[in-house]
């Protein structure tokens, strides 16, 4: 079996925001003009979040956290819609359905990461912007939900890849785009199922945690805290 | 009440079914009556990835650009490129959004109207702007005057920048003026102390140890993808244990938020912070006594016991601690873990390319690493080699030579600390004093935006007969000139770039165009000089048909260096294995056209290898040692008092946010949505207060203030916050331009107005220190008549 | 004369044979606001939600908050008068018809909330292509097709023998009445059938129209979102339900006497009778309420308190302390005071604040547990926009609109069931309280 998963290193992280853009370009999600942006209604799969831990004393406390859809084995918001616009995959990737889904939210609320993302408008790209898009992810219609999807079309262009090769896919073939774009190195993507992936090894860190673990979601990703390495990868 | 009741009964029944009900679906009433579905173009065609250097801020990383079709889908790394190794930016990412800019500037603008809006600006030919600049160019050099023209331009690493610096010089003319506030105080500091005129490189990724004195290193690095990267590998490196970071600093950055422990300390006393740390050190003799006794002067010898004495005298802890607000205890246990970290190493107070510092500051934490022992040590502060590319020095005729005789319109030359001088600048136009400036070339640089005398410059600018001005989306200073003439962006032209300031090796990347052909009707920068040399007839020294024709000459030069190699080459074993794996495979070079191909097809070339501690070629002092300048340190004693409190008046701490450093970024709509992960700001400056201060000033958290300084005043949004410390106003440099297309264009407002074009008596440098400024919250004619954030 | 016109019951029959023109100035005014609502939804269509005030985190607002408001109400017919009818109540012949009406029409309403809700309004046909049985939103929608299946057939039943009379008595109206009495000839045999089916609908009935709330607190309460994931949501709404659904058939009551001068069929005694249910469904509510906010404070757990205290003491308590008002202190101190319950005022009172106090508890139910998240977000507040105020107004006129042209075509109190009432029942009812009693009966 594989389970793609992806390790956050919080303590290489420089909230440098690299991978959020990353995304934004990879993934043809309209730019947000200021009054959408100032309403919370610029779409983004990726972003921080900070974190205020107590007050600043000589620990500055304050983390800042890139959130995206943790692709959870027990995901709360594909139990929920009614029409099975958004599903796990039999490889953990959690997927969205645009032409079915009939954007009533349902998911969004259910999700308690808050990472889904709704088309309150017509996504639109002043000319000449629309030149930009990616011919590998559809444009989202309006009225739907949307939001990070691994970068599922990347797997299929590793998998072909691994195929004109004649190889199996090997650890690293599949790289998200924020992944590849972390300066810091702090994203780590693969197969949680594979005991010689990166991942797997970097998962069993001491340092490793889950976001809201209690809610028996399952997040398959993985934070690294901030501190000296137990002997992780 | 006319209605019959049956038709009554209809119209009902419509209206309920449809709210109740709602009509079927259906591809039709979608598109046709909702219109929800976007009509998108995918691109078609074969996909091709070309190499590039990213050029939205001078980091020069190496990228590759996806292609499909003619258009490019998305900017990636290069992995085999020496600073970016394969990762990005949130700029580089997004410079996507600037080559398809809808405002992008797509002919060459005349202006018929009043200077400042983009409106007073019609399209024209480039052969009628060609024609009448070089006219007048002529004029000049046959009045025999060639050093009334000026180039005001920016870092310069890269080959347009080099080229028209190339043609100043073969005019004739003194004036080549970098505007360049990022490495100012650093190259100052390295001046003053090891006699070299070039910028240090700090080794982040060896150090284990990092003191930042206000550096804001992760949000403000001269290459923001080789510093992150660095640092990510400081902390968690495979090898080596995890670094510790102390961040010293009145303000919670992003920098402040990564690091271990935040000291927070008193606007302006980094220096007096960094030589109390020496002074505990030496007075514990944990200084580093073999670089001190065999590679310094002015330690402990000279008047009043050098350095060390001075420091006893002037910079005892509990001064020190009184000055910075930092305890003695805290003071003491960072100079002890500092001196005993096996690669420690101070990092200035450097607050971003436009707020370089002053340069005292970057001198005494420069003297804090020499005391130390960090200086041309692994994990310490290096400088690099610099590698020639210059064809051949440009033969300068009889009327160059005698322009070259006159001194510089801004004064700079000799001795001085500074690179160039824009308020002299600014005097020298509007007096015509010592002589009269005739045609101004300004290139990779917004002085307008930028300089802290925006205002007299703007008014100095009027003076100029002929100002020409070049960029891609218009800037506040292209709204000042005669001509604005498009550049392409970087995706669109060859490109060539020498090693980025803070980069410790050789380097010289290599792009080429990504699309076809340009967009817009835009010419490089570079061709432009070529084409007003040809027209003016400077061919002897600029002989070169285009660009591409130079880089190969300049390449071929770089084969005579005999040393480095190919990018990727000489990475370890196990990247290159990695990178091979990956399908990537890159070949030495034995001719200079094999050079010159690799190159192309790998980004470039670089000479990895560094030898530390070649004393001989780092300390190029009179004494051939490593100065401590007792002399400037002891000045500074001297001159330090406690800033005066004036009532409601708060200290302006001014820093640039990544996503719109040096003043670029603004134009851009995915890069105002992030401004600020800390307080998840979007489109609009924002100022930081402490809760106290807040409450004794009667202000709420996000209410709109007036800040107010003597010059002038600006509106922002108040971010009550226990992230600054009380009696300062923290605002970000970035936003608030003129022009920068719809995204920019009036939002937020820009703190660099406040400031009064202080300076500091030794460098000359703008002095961002002292700034004093008075918060209020913004009454409604404040509103109208200060500009709306 | 008078009694002679009583015992005709002409009173009943007098708002469907004439009609004054303020009816149609009325309708018109409804009307008015109904096209108005029809273009901010075609606004809507056009524009997307982004004409909302919807955002993230707040993805549900008003439409929602209304769904849950209507389904609510529609509890007052059908549920009520079932539960009357078998309790045998006799009071009840006079309200059952007003009752029932509004759960019909409400319904429709409820449903086309969660029309306007939708993005792809022109995708709602996927729920039955695709539907997908573990989403709480499918059971809500088969719990409340068979509702209004059942309560359509459970308010056509009782109309039958009206229907017949007025078909014997307007031969004008033939056309309407005459398919829709079905052959209704008042044999015996058909009055036994009758009977006895409207007896099982009223069994049938009850437990749907409970399923129906319960399903609709599951939308939330199957979620893990702080305030929203709790066991007695199902009960708490149901209880709310019935609560709102009361007052809604009190104020229905007393505008239909205003209007057709019923004074003689709705007395003052079934405004208190009706008036005690409204105290007995507010003590519950209380009960629940109570319940429901003791517990999250008690366990304190941080998420939970983040929407406890933002209801309690943030942004939306003045909202929360409104509703208890309108919820409990009003319309107890207005129910449990013999005085003014028995006064139609009193009840009116009541149920006028208790309307306003329930919507305000869905409002605080579906938006404070959204606008905090569990991870940090800057949360832009919800501020409801005019096309999501424009379509409140809009449904509610329609219902009205509605409501009254079912008055013009059918009475809106049950004739026959009046009549049976005064030929039958009072002997009935003196035989069935003798045999309650013991030695008082005869064999
Ligand atoms: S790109 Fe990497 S370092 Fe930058 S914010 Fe994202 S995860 Fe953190
Ligand atoms: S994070 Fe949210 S959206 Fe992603 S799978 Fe989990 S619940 Fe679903
Ligand atoms: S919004 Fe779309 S994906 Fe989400 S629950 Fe509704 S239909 Fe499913
Ligand atoms: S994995 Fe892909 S889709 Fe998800 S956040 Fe990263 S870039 Fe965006
Ligand atoms: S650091 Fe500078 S050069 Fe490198 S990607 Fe970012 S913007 Fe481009």
């Amino acid at each position: 079996m594989t389970r793609w998963g992806m390790v956050i290193d919080l303590d290489r992280c420089t909230a440098c925001q690299a991978c959020v853009v990353a995304c934004q370009m990879e993934n043809n999600i309209p730019p947000a003009d200021r009054s959408d942006s100032e309403r919370g209604r610029g779409i983004a799969w990726l972003r921080l979040v900070p974190f205020q831990e107590g007050e600043h004393g000589t620990r500055p406390g304050l983390h800042l956290v890139p959130l995206l859809c943790m692709h959870c084995e027990r995901p709360p918001c594909t139990k929920v819609c009614p029409v099975h616009a958004t599903n796990p995959d039999h490889e953990g990737l959690v997927g969205q359905v645009y032409a079915r889904c009939i954007g009533c939210r349902y998911c969004t609320t259910a999700c308690p990461y808050t990472v889904r993302q709704f088309n309150w408008k017509l996504p639109q790209w002043p000319e000449p912007m629309e030149q930009a898009l990616s011919p590998d992810v559809s444009v989202r219609p309006r009225g739907v939900v949307e939001k990070c999807t691994f970068c599922n079309h990347r797997l299929q262009r590793a998998r072909d890849q691994a195929s004109m090769e004649g190889r199996s896919l090997r650890d690293g073939d599949y790289l998200p785009a924020c992944v590849e774009s972390c300066p810091a190195e702090a994203m780590v993507f693969g197969d949680l199922d594979d005991p010689r992936s990166i991942v797997t090894r970097m998962s069993a860190s001491p340092r490793a945690f889950r976001l809201l673990d209690e809610l028996g979601t399952k997040p398959k990703v993985i934070y690294l805290s901030k501190g000296e390495s137990g002997g992780d990868v | 009440m006319t209605i019959a009741r049956r038709q009554f009964i209809g119209l009902m029944a419509g209206a309920t079914a449809g709210a109740a009900i709602g009509l079927p679906g259906g591809r039709l009433f979608s598109n046709a009556l909702l219109s929800a579905n976007q009509p998108i173009y995918p691109p078609r065609g074969p996909e091709e990835f070309i190499l590039s250097v990213c050029n939205a801020c001078p980091g020069g990383c190496g990228i590759r650009a996806r292609r499909i079709g003619n258009r490019v889908v998305k900017i990636e790394g290069n992995p085999l490129h020496p600073i970016s190794g394969g990762r990005l930016c949130l700029k580089g990412q997004a410079a996507l959004q600037a080559l398809y800019h809808p405002d992008r500037i797509r002919t060459p603008l005349r202006r018929v109207g009043p200077r400042g809006a983009l409106a007073s600006f019609r399209p024209t030919t480039w052969e009628t702007a060609l024609r009448e600049i070089a006219a007048r160019l002529r004029s000049v050099r046959e009045e025999q005057r060639p050093e009334s023209v000026v180039l005001i331009r920016g870092a310069g690493g890269e080959i347009g920048t080099r080229v028209a610096r190339r043609f100043i010089d073969a005019f004739g003319s003194p004036n080549d003026i970098p505007f360049d506030r990022a490495s100012e105080a650093s190259a100052a500091a390295l001046f003053l102390t090891q006699g070299l005129r070039a910028t240090p490189a700090s080794d982040i990724r060896a150090a284990d140890y990092i003191l930042s004195l206000g550096s804001e290193m992760l949000e403000a690095s001269p290459s923001p993808v080789y510093t992150t990267r660095a640092y990510g590998d400081f902390r968690q490196s495979h090898a080596a244990r995890r670094g510790k970071l102390v961040h010293v600093d009145p303000r919670l950055s992003i920098t402040a938020a990564s690091a271990d422990e935040w000291i927070h300390i008193q606007p302006g006393t980094h220096a007096t912070f960094a030589l109390g740390i020496a002074g505990a050190m030496i007075a514990e003799g944990l200084h580093d006594r073999e670089f001190v006794g065999d590679n310094s002067t002015g330690f402990d010898d000279g008047p009043d016991g050098g350095l060390s004495g001075i420091l006893e005298q002037h910079f005892p802890l509990e001064k020190v601690a009184a000055e910075t607000g930092v305890s003695v205890n805290v003071i003491l246990r960072v100079a002890r873990e500092f001196a005993g970290a096996q690669k420690g190493l101070a990092l200035a107070p450097n607050k971003g390319p436009l707020l370089g510092g002053r340069a005292f500051d970057h001198l005494a934490v420069h003297i804090l690493n020499a005391v130390a022992g960090n200086i041309d040590q692994p994990g310490g502060l290096l400088v690099a080699e610099d590698v020639q590319l210059e064809v051949s020095p440009s033969e300068r005729d009889a009327i160059a030579a005698a322009g070259h005789r006159r001194p510089r319109l801004d004064g700079v030359g000799g001795d001085s600390l500074i690179a160039g001088d824009p308020e002299q600048l600014a005097q020298a136009f509007a007096t015509g004093q010592p002589y009269r400036a005739e045609v101004l070339f300004i290139v990779a640089a917004d002085p307008l935006y930028a300089s802290t005398v925006h205002d007299r410059f703007a008014a100095a600018v009027e003076h100029v007969p002929l100002v020409v001005s070049f960029a891609t989306i218009p800037n506040d200073t292209a709204l000042y000139a005669d001509w604005v003439l498009p550049e392409p962006h970087f995706l669109e032209q060859w490109s060539l770039h020498t090693s980025p300031a803070s980069v410790a090796f050789p380097m010289v990347s290599l792009g080429s165009p990504a699309l076809p052909k340009p967009l817009h009707d835009v010419r490089s920068t570079g061709d432009v000089f070529l084409d007003l040399a040809r027209r003016i007839g400077l061919q002897h020294a600029l002989p070169w048909p285009d660009v591409p024709a130079l880089m190969h000459a300049e390449v071929d030069r770089l084969f005579e260096a005999r040393r480095g190699a190919i990018m990727g080459t000489s990475f370890d074993a196990a990247w290159v294995r990695m990178m091979e794996g990956a399908g990537w495979w890159a070949p030495g070079y034995s001719t200079a056209e094999e050079l010159w191909k690799r190159s192309l097809e790998s980004g470039g070339w670089w000479d990895p290898f560094y030898d530390h501690g070649d004393w001989g070629r780092v300390l190029r002092t009179a004494s051939k040692r490593f100065d401590f300048r007792p002399d400037i340190v002891r000045q500074f004693a001297e001159s330090t008092s406690a800033p005066a409190e004036g009532a409601g008046s708060l200290s302006l701490i001014l820093f640039e946010p990544l996503p719109i450093a040096g003043g670029t970024g603004a134009e851009l709509p995915s890069l105002q949505a992030l401004l600020d992960p800390g307080h998840e700001e979007r489109w609009q400056t924002w100022g930081e207060i402490h809760p106290e201060t807040a409450s004794s000033l009667r202000i709420r958290d996000g209410a709109l203030i007036r800040v107010a300084s003597a010059r002038q005043a600006i509106l922002v949004r108040a971010r009550v916050t226990d992230r600054i410390v009380p009696g300062a106003i923290a605002i970000p440099v970035g936003l608030g331009k003129m022009a920068g297309g719809r995204w920019s264009e009036g939002i937020g407002s820009n703190p660099l107005r406040l400031l009064d074009g202080a300076r500091e008596p030794f460098s000359l440098l703008p002095d961002f220190g002292g700034a004093k400024v008075l918060v209020s919250e913004a009454t409604p004619s404040d509103q109208s008549t200060v500009k709306r954030t | 004369m008078a009694t002679s016109e009583l015992d005709q019951d002409e009173r009943l029959f007098a708002p469907i044979e004439t009609t004054q023109p303020r009816f149609w100035i009325f309708i018109g005014a409804l009307f008015a606001i109904g096209l108005w609502g029809a273009f901010a939804w075609w606004t809507q269509l056009r524009r997307g939600l982004s004409v909302t005030g919807l955002n993230v985190p707040v993805y549900w607002g008003l439409y929602i908050t209304n769904f849950v408001f209507f389904i609510g109400i529609s509890h007052a017919g059908t549920l009520i008068s079932a539960i009357l009818r078998l309790a045998q109540a006799e009071w009840r012949r006079a309200i059952t018809r007003a009752a029932e009406v509004i759960t019909v029409l409400v319904l429709f309403f409820g449903m086309g909330c969660v029309i306007l809700d939708l993005g792809r309004p022109d995708r709602v046909l996927n729920v039955l292509l695709h539907g997908n049985f573990t989403s709480p939103l499918l059971w809500d929608v088969t719990s409340v097709a068979t509702y209004l299946t059942a309560s359509t057939i459970y308010l056509f039943l009782p109309l039958i023998p009206d229907i017949a009379i007025l078909r014997d008595r307007m031969p004008s109206r033939r056309w309407l009445y005459r398919p829709l009495a079905l052959g209704w000839s008042g044999s015996p045999r058909q009055k036994r059938i009758l009977e006895r089916t409207i007896a099982v609908m009223a069994v049938i009935v009850i437990p749907i129209a409970v399923s129906v709330h319960t399903v609709v607190s599951w939308v939330f309460a199957m979620t893990v979102q702080p305030m929203w994931h709790s066991t007695i949501f199902g009960p708490y709404f149901v209880v709310g339900a019935i609560f709102s659904g009361i007052a809604a058939i009190i104020l229905a009551m007393a505008l239909i006497r205003k209007a057709y001068h019923l004074e003689d069929y709705l007395k003052p005694i079934h405004f208190n009778n009706l008036g005690l249910l409204l105290l007995v469904m507010c003590l519950l509510w209380f009960y629940f309420t109570f319940a429901e906010f003791l517990t999250t404070y008690y366990g304190g757990e941080p998420m939970h308190m983040v929407i406890f205290l933002s209801k309690t003491e943030g942004k939306f308590s003045p909202l929360f302390w409104t509703m208890v008002l309108c919820c409990f202190v009003i319309p107890f101190a207005l129910l449990a005071n013999h005085r003014t319950r028995t006064k139609v005022w009193g009840t009116v009172a009541a149920s006028i604040a208790v309307e306003i106090g329930m919507w305000l508890e869905r409002f605080l139910i579906v938006v404070p547990s959204l606008s905090s998240p569990r991870l940090p977000m800057t949360a832009a507040s919800y501020v409801p926009s005019w096309v999501e105020w424009s379509l409140f107004a809009a449904f509610i006129s329609i219902f009205i609109l509605l409501y009254a042209l079912f008055t013009k075509f059918f009475p809106i109190v049950s004739i026959w069931e009046i009549r049976e009432g005064r030929e039958h029942s009072v002997s009935e009812v003196t035989t069935r309280v003798l045999s309650y009693l013991p030695g008082a009966s005869h064999e």
